[in-house]
């Protein structure tokens, strides 16, 4: 478990660290990818199989395909000249390293794990052992259409929205329109 | 199992922070939308590990729906970008200053 935890942890930083300093935009694109793989091996450990599944799909599969696309048709202006350790990267990486130390802190003092793993005060009802007895995706579904129904109805109207304004951007514009 | 519970935390503050660094150094447009997607991530990772240890549910519910709006903000990314290419601009940030003012 913990030995997992540490390999997907590590490859998910990487793909990080992978995504900001490549050179070459079609590198950071796969970076991402690995840094997504990585996450959906964490999300399994923290039992939640339908969302590791999702993100392999929608994210891995999906979203990152359309990113190399772009890529491969932007390719010309895809390039970049780095600023390889500018004063701002400089500055920006301390900033990153004091977020993450101070975050470090806070939850290593502030928040007290109890000894059967779980969170003083505020536990609901969805133990792991009682999701996987019920199935996983039978409780996010039913959570989703009664509880979540106002958020869920939401995002469908933002996929639409979403739909028609990327219809409307990429229209081709003649001139005089 | 307990003991992991600061790791995953701490390890979405990094990659959070790793994507703001790369939102703000870098200058290609595609790679600050590959690093806002980073945190999104991010966010998604520690929704979902407190929807573990605090036995709740709606950690997974709005992970699966902030999935959902980074794949439309992704449509519209995208759209926005060619647009920006096609209209005779390179992909680099620091070149579009025509709102500056």
């Amino acid at each position: 478990m913990t030995v997992v935890f540490g390999i997907a942890a590590v490859v998910a930083f990487l793909g990080a660290l992978g995504v900001v300093l490549s050179r070459r935009t079609l590198y950071s694109a796969l970076s991402l990818v690995l840094n997504m793989a990585a996450l959906a091996v964490l999300f399994l450990l923290l039992d939640a199989q339908f969302l590791a599944a999702v993100q392999i799909i929608v994210y891995a599969g999906a979203v990152m395909v359309l990113f190399v696309f772009i890529i491969a048709l932007l390719a010309p202006a895809a390039e970049e000249r780095i600023p390889r350790l500018e004063w701002r990267v400089l500055l920006g990486g301390l900033a990153a390293i004091g977020f993450t130390v101070v975050v470090g802190r806070l939850t290593l003092n502030g928040i007290t794990v109890g000894a059967n793993g779980h969170l003083h005060g505020g536990l609901g009802p969805f133990s792991p052992q009682l999701v996987n007895a019920h199935g996983q995706v039978q409780t996010l579904g039913e959570q989703l259409f009664t509880t979540f129904l106002l958020p869920f109805e939401l995002t469908s109207l933002l996929l639409l929205v979403a739909a028609v304004g990327a219809v409307y951007l990429s229209r081709h514009r003649r001139a005089g329109e | 199992m307990s003991g992991l519970f600061p790791g995953f935390l701490i390890l979405s503050a990094a990659l959070f922070a790793v994507g703001a660094l790369g939102v703000m150094v870098r200058r290609n447009l595609l790679v600050v939308f590959m690093s806002i997607e980073l945190m999104l991530n991010a966010g998604n990772l520690a929704l979902i590990t407190f929807a573990r240890y605090t036995d709740t549910m709606a950690g997974q519910v709005f992970a699966l729906i902030v999935i959902a709006v980074a794949a439309s903000e992704v449509v519209v990314g995208l759209a926005l970008i060619t647009g920006v290419y096609r209209s005779g601009r390179g992909l680099d940030v620091d070149e579009m200053s025509e709102m500056r003012e």
